[in-house]
């Protein structure tokens, strides 16, 4: 077969969701045996893209040449067949069973259903051994750490001769030490054939590591340089956020308020020492990556996972434990609407009131008319779009149960709100209304805390600015006229400096 | 028409009317075969036969509407009924270890055997509330635990002998005026205050948000593990009466009593909806349920069926039934 210089060609790649086109007119190609960096901020498009390549999703438009020829794959294992494996965050190894068993994990030689032993795993064996000789075949692969396990599936990719590994955040939970041996790996694999699309959001690995760099910013492909054309990380940074122009945000006149949280010290698993006040009235962001702790902090505080140093809430210290945090004012709305947030088999009106079934009861009795009132006063305030009260929340659009959270926790009666991801998956329009509520919600005199991977969110609507990156607190910012989102982006990618 | 109103009512409202609709239908179809079945008498006898089992069927859906199962209910039949014996069984008077008991008084008895029916409650829910231990496992455990407590006290036999006089009026008293049981209003009751608990109380929705989704009950303020705690002790509770009443029907306490019961507590459960994966049914469903399952063994003997092919019968009606609803419920979704 003839070798095409390019391994993948990309040509004109659209893909249409309702209400939002995710990947719009991309073209670029990739060189065969290279590293090539994907960058680009949440919700750039680069999920999608990947998605694609992988065959989870189908493209709306557009070419895509592997090899040279027609690429177009129906799942992710008739990717995998054609070429392309992938590393995901979520590892595709079975704790179970041995690394040679996964080795050869859904490619086993059998008679008859019965396993039968060939040379396939020997030659499997000799791949892995050639990346890592410190993996024995016959271990458990629960034993082995997360930098292993990705070896694992590393050395089956290529024992499996595909031409393009995609991987995606490798090392977000790797430590250092791991790290610079996989790159080690990562850059032995050019001599075996094998070009790797690196996706990071450590700017640093993409100049350590990569070859090419692709940058892609809402949907759209930016530019496509050999690394090492591209001067330094402020380059990057400014490619990757281009001119975006925030919806203005506005300071909120000087108002002596009153200490609603402070939290001094806080420390978990991940967590490494975190305090900051936060004000009645104010809107407090955190902001970081995926993996900064951000979730990790909103959890610690509302009492679900452990940790040390002290959380006072209006003066008192905080028990650690959902319901009572509920109880002295504080309302969650979580990562996860479906798993976290919501009761989807249940209607609105069993889902509205639930935080706080005191105001619609007597004595332990529901009161069912003062139920179905509440649940449509928030229909009406939070424009939730349904024919009734009574719809399962299952049959809304996703911002419309977003709005559905929100409105179980506003019933909540909380002083404290913490919204973890509040806008995430929902479309352009039901964002703007819910940062509307945010505000309105501030206006009250409420406290809020929103922990967010998207930058324009944080910088539209929040007063204070927190920086976490890897479970610490690295700089804290009041917004402004002249707040730098290019130095935000620099810190929260593991850059230093305040 | 069907498909209008069909739009309107709730995915549970609307099994619970199939169901119904299913049962009149058996119910049509045996009047029309089997001899006399349409006397009211009959009818009487297919709605309070089967008290025990709904009694024991009401906590058990509940904790399936939270996503857990009690298997342990028919072992702890046995177990209350033959404590309850025993307690208040005379001391010391015969040579015969199975004629001699501890000889408290009738009230103190009873007690502490219901004491002792929460008991098991309470290890079902320490394992699986607490250690989150899968509830079809510690239950069966327990099942096993009770029964074979049962056992031990009667030496895989029964006691029925020295017994306080008033041990055999509870099972064997009927309304003044009418044929229904004391057991039969006890049913009622329960019954009619499950529905209650159900419908109109905070702790009854509470059940079906634990079962829709616990983490997020957890993450609203909701005290899971306290919720299915007490539904446990419940269920032990309930099990701990319908033990003794059986055993003041039969006066006696008998260690092989309500084998079995346990799944059908469960069957009429399913074939009322009740879903095993959490967060739907009903008490009202449940007892359609039983119904059903208490129509096709009443037709079947009259039909002068052998008793032997009972439990074939039953495994029969269960596969059509849920059959039957998770065709409806496809349909309805459509």
């Amino acid at each position: 077969m003839k070798l095409t210089e390019n391994v993948l060609e990309i040509r004109n790649l659209l893909k249409d969701f309702p209400s939002v086109r995710a990947v719009n007119d991309v073209s670029f190609d990739i060189k065969r045996n290279s590293v090539h960096c994907l960058v680009g901020e949440n919700g750039a498009g680069k999920s999608t893209l990947i998605k694609i390549l992988t065959g989870a999703y189908s493209k709306s438009g557009g070419r895509i040449l592997l090899n040279g020829e027609e690429y177009n794959p129906h799942n992710p294992r008739d990717a995998k067949q054609k070429g392309i494996s992938t590393l995901f965050q979520e590892l595709n190894v079975v704790d179970q069973l041995t690394v040679a068993e996964n080795l050869t994990l859904g490619m086993e030689d059998t008679t008859l259903g019965f396993l039968r032993k060939t040379d396939k795993i020997n030659k499997m064996v000799s791949v892995m051994n050639s990346l890592e000789p410190s993996i024995k075949p016959r271990q458990l692969v629960s034993a082995l750490s997360v930098a292993k396990k990705q070896i694992v599936e590393i050395a089956k990719a290529v024992a499996t001769e595909s031409d393009i590994i995609i991987m995606d955040e490798p090392t977000a939970a790797i430590s250092e030490g791991e790290i610079a041996r996989l790159f080690q790996i990562v850059r032995g694999l050019r001599a075996k054939n094998v070009t790797v699309i690196y996706i990071s959001h450590r700017l640093d690995e993409i100049f350590e590591l990569g070859d090419y760099v692709t940058v892609m910013r809402d949907g759209k492909h930016i530019d496509t340089r050999p690394v090492s054309a591209i001067q330094d990380r402020s380059e990057l940074i400014r490619m990757m956020i281009g001119k975006t122009v925030f919806e203005a945000y506005t300071p909120k006149p000087e108002r002596s308020r009153e200490l609603v949280l402070r939290c001094r010290n806080l420390t978990n698993h991940k967590l490494g020492g975190i305090s900051f006040e936060v004000r009645a009235g104010e809107i407090a962001g955190f902001y970081g990556l995926v993996g900064a702790g951000k979730t990790e902090l909103a959890r610690a505080i509302y009492g679900v996972d452990e940790y040390q140093g002290e959380i006072l809430f209006k003066g008192r210290k905080l028990a650690p434990s959902p319901d009572k945090v509920i109880a002295a004012g504080i309302a969650l709305v979580p990562e996860e609407r479906r798993s976290q947030g919501l009761f989807t088999i249940l209607t609105i009106r069993g889902n509205v009131p639930v935080m706080n079934m005191a105001k619609v009861s007597r004595h332990g009795f529901i009161n069912s008319a003062q139920e179905r009132k509440v649940t449509q006063e928030y229909i009406e305030k939070l424009r939730i779009a349904t024919s009734s009260t009574e719809k399962e929340v299952i049959k809304l659009s996703g911002g419309n149960q977003q709005k559905v959270v929100f409105s179980k926790c506003l019933f909540a009666d909380a002083d404290l709100l913490m919204l973890d991801e509040p806008t995430r998956g929902i479309d352009v329009g039901a964002k703007s209304e819910i940062y509307g509520i945010i505000r309105r919600l501030s206006e009250e005199g409420k406290a809020i805390l929103i922990f967010s991977s998207e930058l324009p969110e944080i910088m539209n609507i929040c007063d204070s600015i927190y920086l976490l990156y890897d479970g610490n607190l690295k700089a804290s910012l009041q917004n402004g006229p002249d707040i730098d989102s290019e130095k935000i982006i620099h810190i929260v990618t593991g850059g230093e400096g305040k | 028409m069907k498909t209008n109103l069909g739009a309107r009512i709730s995915n549970e409202s609307f099994l619970s009317l199939f169901m119904l609709g299913v049962l009149v239908v058996l119910f049509g179809v045996a009047c029309l075969f089997v001899p006399n079945f349409y006397r009211p008498q009959n009818m009487v006898n297919i709605l309070t036969n089967n008290w025990f089992i709904v009694i024991l069927g009401i906590g058990v859906t509940f904790l399936l509407i939270t996503g857990n199962f009690d298997m342990s209910v028919g072992g702890n039949i046995a177990m209350t009924g033959v404590l309850s014996v025993w307690f208040c069984q005379a001391a010391g008077v015969s040579q015969n270890a199975l004629a001699n008991g501890l000889g408290l008084p009738y009230t103190a008895a009873l007690v502490l055997a219901l004491m002792c029916a929460m008991g098991i409650g309470a290890i079902n829910a320490f394992f699986i509330a607490r250690l989150k231990v899968p509830s079809i496992i510690i239950t069966l455990g327990t099942m096993m635990l009770a029964r074979g407590v049962a056992q031990i006290v009667t030496r895989g036999a029964q006691r029925n002998t020295s017994l306080p006089d008033a041990f055999g009026v509870l099972g064997n008293t009927a309304i003044p005026g009418t044929s229904v049981k004391v057991a039969v209003l006890v049913m009622i009751v329960l019954v009619v205050a499950a529905f209650v608990f159900e419908k109109l109380t905070v702790a009854g929705r509470r059940t079906y948000l634990i079962g829709a989704n616990p983490e997020a009950a957890r993450l609203s303020g909701i005290k899971v593990a306290r919720h299915i705690t007490l539904l446990y002790l419940a269920s032990g509770l309930l099990a701990g009466i319908t033990g003794i009443l059986l055993a003041s029907e039969f006066k006696a306490g008998v260690s092989g009593r309500a084998a079995g019961y346990e799944f059908d507590a469960l069957v009429i459960a399913l074939l009322g909806g009740v879903s095993i994966a959490g967060g739907f049914g009903s008490v009202l469903g449940m007892f359609v349920g039983a119904v059903i399952l208490s129509v096709v063994t009443t037709a079947a003997t009259g039909l002068l069926l052998s008793p032997d092919w009972q439990f074939t019968l039953k495994g029969l009606v269960t596969f059509i039934a849920i059959l039957a609803q998770r065709f409806a419920l496809d349909r309805r979704k459509a």
